[in-house]
């Protein structure tokens, strides 16, 4: 044979064999889908009448402009989010959830019933009980009880809804910090501003949808997983802006490079990423281009919109903030003007409440007062300065940890710690939400007498999550997004709307 | 044991009914002379079709015995399904000897109808006598009211004219006259009170550990969970009322201005008294009732174009939401495009835009505006009049402008106003008693809220 025909042979051979592959149980599948559909149809209209009858939510999703805003499926009560989270799990029970029984059961042993079959993170053997190491007061109209460790929060009840009785099943920080804010313990799950920002893309098209500011100290331990995009393209994943410094790292122009120069470049290399695409037509690519050009609009808007330091002064002593510090106080006015500028989802995250009183850091009498006192101010600012701007009708603020703490004092390896504290505890645990939609002045749930576990009213994070895509204007049933073979939810399988704290 | 048995009788069931019904097609198309070949079946089939349904009048039997259901509608089906049985049976036997063609179509005739009857009474003790016409009934009442309005709430009897009509509609069809599942029955007054097969169904004064209330607030995939998940389910109303009644002691005879009424019971009364069907979420008063025709591709490309956001408030509607948050220019073609959209227009944010008294003549035909935010604008009293017949506006926000009261005094005819922000403008503490004689339903924020600086504020705890 020559060399063509040998070619000619070699490439009929490589047909055949491509042809083969294709002749696979897949595409067995394929071709006979006609029939087997039919057999499948029988069971499916039996069996599954909802996927007839109510269609999925219809996300349209445009790669070439993906934060465009879109209409939610009904209409929404609140149109941004900002959700205030606590790493490390802050104690409901010196600050929300007041037992008069647990002081009097102070210093005893822990009663066997509490401790059979439960698992605890550092608990050993018989703890003893500890009291409330706070002083609790009503407050308001509403009667909400708070402690003396929030007296500036306190005034603010009326326009509070308490959850008083959540549950988890995690009892490690990560774990639960996954579970709240991306519905699964494990890695890999697009988190809940992810998905609000999937399906509501931004009104701000030169600000991301989804910001994410932490307050220096150190990352929550679930990591950057936690404002992660999951299996959603990835521009949906929170950006990181930093309240110290420049908003975003970079972002100015270096020296000798001016405006003109960055368009100039930036152009170059969307051409380039364009040629990409047409090669592979993966829509990651349009991503890609739309986040340079996004980049570039934020060079301009990010600067103005991240700096605080343009705001009057009585601002800035309202909301007790320090200027040039990472700091929670800065982020939650930096949240409050995001807000302003249309962005949807504005993730916090404060640092440093496990109070397990290894440490005088770490204890409720020191370490929590601290962090009491370094949140107080903020977050009251935040709602009284949302209010009077006529924003919180339609932000939703939510504040919580990831689980609760302890009725019993931290016995760390059998030994007492040093410090009053308390271990992680995910029976009973206080979230609080205000605005967007949500009662004032509300309480939902119960703990029992030494608020141990709940009673009454109980939710979950599923729950939480889907109350918080209610008030956006979803229903968290049918917000999905197809991925392996089915299609997922924020919720999975679980959550129901709290109906009782919706106004 | 045999009640194992008994309840294969819905399966076996559909033995006799398909080989009977064959067997009587065959028979009377083999009067026929093209189908005569088919004779020497018919005799198996018929004999196939007594057999098996003499095995379901057992199974039948069985499964009566230990089942919950009518007693009268149960005694007709059993005298049916024996006389299929034995008709069947007799017909087997003489089947062969039959030459006349009018009697043996005679009898294929008779037994279908006995079939046909048998079958449809066991229908209706399985789904519920209604079952097959309901949907020809309820076709114009999807999704109608448990309980239907009561136009006097406070002068209804409680259980009559609630819990009752409560009950009918979405227990009685497995705890009813016709069926006791569980042996609990919801239609008397002695039913209700005596409970069923697990006890109690009610403890009068406590909802919570009412089983009745229990089963109902299980989660949805709970075994237990009631109504079953594939039936219509309570709503939190209808569940709100009935905690309340059982609370109050589940008393049948009082009027609703009898028993105490709590802040949290109030709302339920009302939706009830308003003529809303109790099982329908809040009214949306978001959306005016009356839809709107879309606003032109091209006029929201427009929009769009000169960097207004604008999409509609919810996928389900033609009315829309504009953001002007990244318009550089107020200039007269957008002012023109707001007059282009006057009807869609629901939500509208000018703030911290150049907005003039002119601009806000623009929008004085915007009739369905629920939202207006025109924060740090150029606004004054003079071109406030330009809303004063925005009567749908349920949401004001002037922050930040020079509006005195005399503004606000000309929007008397805004009576759906609820919310009125006027932080940082001409207005002082002494207006507001004026402002809420003219709008008395709207909450006035005057913001200019301060924070005292307390001790803790300012210091940290140490360790000792």
């Amino acid at each position: 044979m020559t060399r063509d025909e040998l070619n000619a042979h070699r490439l009929i051979k490589e047909a055949h064999e491509a042809n083969a592959q294709l002749h696979s149980r897949r595409h067995f599948l394929k071709e006979s889908a006609m029939g087997l559909g039919a057999l499948a149809m029988g069971s499916l209209l039996g069996g599954c009448g909802n996927l007839f009858s109510s269609p999925q939510t219809k996300i349209a999703y445009d790669p070439a402009h993906p934060l465009l805003p879109k209409s939610p499926p009904l209409v929404g009560k609140a149109k941004s989010v900002i959700y205030l989270h606590m790493a490390g799990a802050p104690s409901q029970l010196e600050l929300f959830d007041f037992k008069p029984e647990l002081m009097k059961m102070d210093g005893q042993d822990c009663p066997p019933s509490l401790l059979a079959g439960k698992k605890f993170a550092f608990i050993t053997g018989v703890p003893k009980m500890l009291g409330p190491q706070a002083v609790f007061a009503k407050h308001g109209q509403s009667g909400a009880l708070v402690s003396d460790n929030l007296p500036h929060f306190s005034t603010m009840v009326d326009d509070v809804t308490f959850l008083k009785a959540v549950k988890t099943d995690q009892f490690n920080h990560a774990p639960a910090q996954l579970l709240v804010h991306t519905g699964s313990p494990r890695l890999g799950r697009p988190s809940m501003g992810s998905w609000v920002t999937y399906g509501l893309g931004s009104e701000n098209q030169n600000l991301p949808g989804y910001v994410v500011l932490t307050s220096g100290g150190s990352f929550p331990d679930a990591g950057k997983s936690v404002w992660g995009s999951g299996f959603l393209p990835s521009v949906y994943q929170g950006v990181q802006c930093r309240s110290e410094g420049d908003p975003v790292l970079f972002i100015k122009d270096p020296d000798g490079m001016n405006r003109d120069l960055r368009k100039a470049s930036i152009e170059a290399i969307n051409k380039a990423n364009e040629q990409q695409y047409q090669e592979y037509n993966d829509p990651e690519i349009l991503s890609r281009i739309a986040q340079y050009e996004m980049a570039y609009r934020m060079q301009i808007s990010a600067p103005e919109v991240m700096n605080i330091n343009d705001e009057p002064a009585y601002i800035h002593e309202m909301y007790g903030t320090q200027p040039g510090k990472a700091c929670f106080a800065n982020n939650v006015l930096l949240a409050r003007k995001l807000v302003e500028k249309g962005v949807r989802y504005i993730q916090l995250f404060d640092w440093g409440w496990d109070a397990h009183g290894d440490s005088s850091n770490n204890s409720l009498n020191i370490g929590l007062k601290n962090k009491c006192r370094s949140i107080d101010r903020p977050i009251t600012a935040l709602l009284m300065d949302l209010k009077q701007r006529g924003l919180l009708e339609e932000t939703l603020v939510v504040w919580g940890g990831e689980f609760g703490r302890t009725p019993m004092m931290e016995n760390r390896n059998g030994i007492q710690n040093p410090f009053k504290g308390r271990d992680h505890h995910t029976e009973a645990f206080t979230i609080w939400m205000a605005g967007g939609g949500v009662k004032k002045g509300f309480t939902h749930g119960e703990t029992d007498e030494i608020g141990y576990s709940a009673i009454s009213g109980k939710v979950d994070a599923f729950d939480v999550q889907a109350t918080i895509l209610n008030q956006l204007g979803f229903d968290h049933e049918q917000f999905t997004y197809p991925f392996q073979g089915r299609p997922f939810r924020l919720t999975d399988v679980a959550g129901k709307v709290i109906r009782e704290v919706v106004a | 044991m045999l009640e194992f048995f008994g309840r294969f009788h819905p399966v076996f069931v559909h033995l006799p009914i398909g080989i009977l019904l064959l067997a009587c097609i065959c028979i009377v198309l083999s009067l026929k002379a093209s189908f005569a070949n088919l004779k020497p079946a018919i005799s198996i089939m018929l004999l196939l079709g007594a057999l098996s349904a003499i095995v379901s009048c057992i199974t039948g039997y069985l499964l009566a015995n230990g089942g919950d259901y009518d007693v009268n509608l149960v005694s007709n089906h059993q005298w049916m399904g024996i006389s299929v049985a034995a008709l069947s049976l007799v017909f087997w036997i003489i089947y062969n000897k039959i030459k006349a063609k009018g009697i043996l179509g005679a009898v294929a005739v008779i037994l279908t109808v006995l079939i046909s009857i048998t079958g449809h009474m066991g229908g209706s003790l399985t789904h519920g006598s209604d079952y097959l016409t309901a949907p020809l009934k309820e076709s114009g009442l999807k999704g109608a009211a448990a309980i239907p309005a009561i136009p006097n709430v406070q002068e209804a009897f409680v259980y009559q004219n609630a819990i009752q009509p409560l009950f009918r509609n979405r227990c009685y069809s497995c705890h009813g006259s016709e069926k006791q599942k569980g042996k609990l029955r919801l239609d008397e007054e002695v039913y209700i009170l005596k409970g069923g097969a697990n006890g109690a169904a009610l403890v009068k004064g406590k909802a919570e550990e009412s089983e009745l209330v229990k089963r109902i607030l299980l989660p949805l995939n709970d075994e237990d969970h009631m109504a079953p998940k594939e039936k219509p389910q309570l709503t939190a109303n209808e569940i709100a009322l009935l905690k309340w009644w059982i609370k109050n002691g589940a008393d049948f005879k009082k009027k609703f201005k009898n028993l105490p009424q709590t802040q949290e019971i109030k709302p339920v009364l009302a939706v009830l008294q308003n003529g809303e069907a109790a099982n329908e979420e809040i009214k949306n008063t978001d959306i005016p009732e009356e839809e709107v025709s879309p606003v032109d591709e091209k006029v929201l490309k427009k929009f769009t174009d000169a960097g207004v956001t604008i999409i509609p408030v919810s996928q389900n509607t033609n009315y829309l939401s504009a953001n002007f948050i990244n318009v550089k220019s107020m200039g007269k073609e957008v002012l023109d495009l707001i007059k282009s959209a006057d009807k869609q227009l629901l939500w509208l944010k000018l703030e911290n835009k150049y907005v003039t008294d002119q601009t806000l003549a623009a929008i004085k035909d915007c009739k369905n505006l629920t939202r207006l935010n025109l924060n740090n604008t150029q606004v004054t009293d003079a071109g406030l009049v330009a809303l004063k017949d925005l009567d749908q506006l349920q949401s004001l926000s002037l922050v930040g402008t020079k509006i005195t009261a005399r503004g606000i005094n000309q929007l008397k005819k805004l009576q759906n106003l609820k919310y009125l922000y006027i932080y940082q403008t001409g207005i002082n503490k002494a207006d507001l008693a004026g402002i809420k004689k003219v709008l008395p339903k709207v909450t006035v924020d005057t913001g200019n809220y301060k924070i005292p600086i307390l001790a803790q504020d300012t210091t940290v705890v140490k360790a000792p």
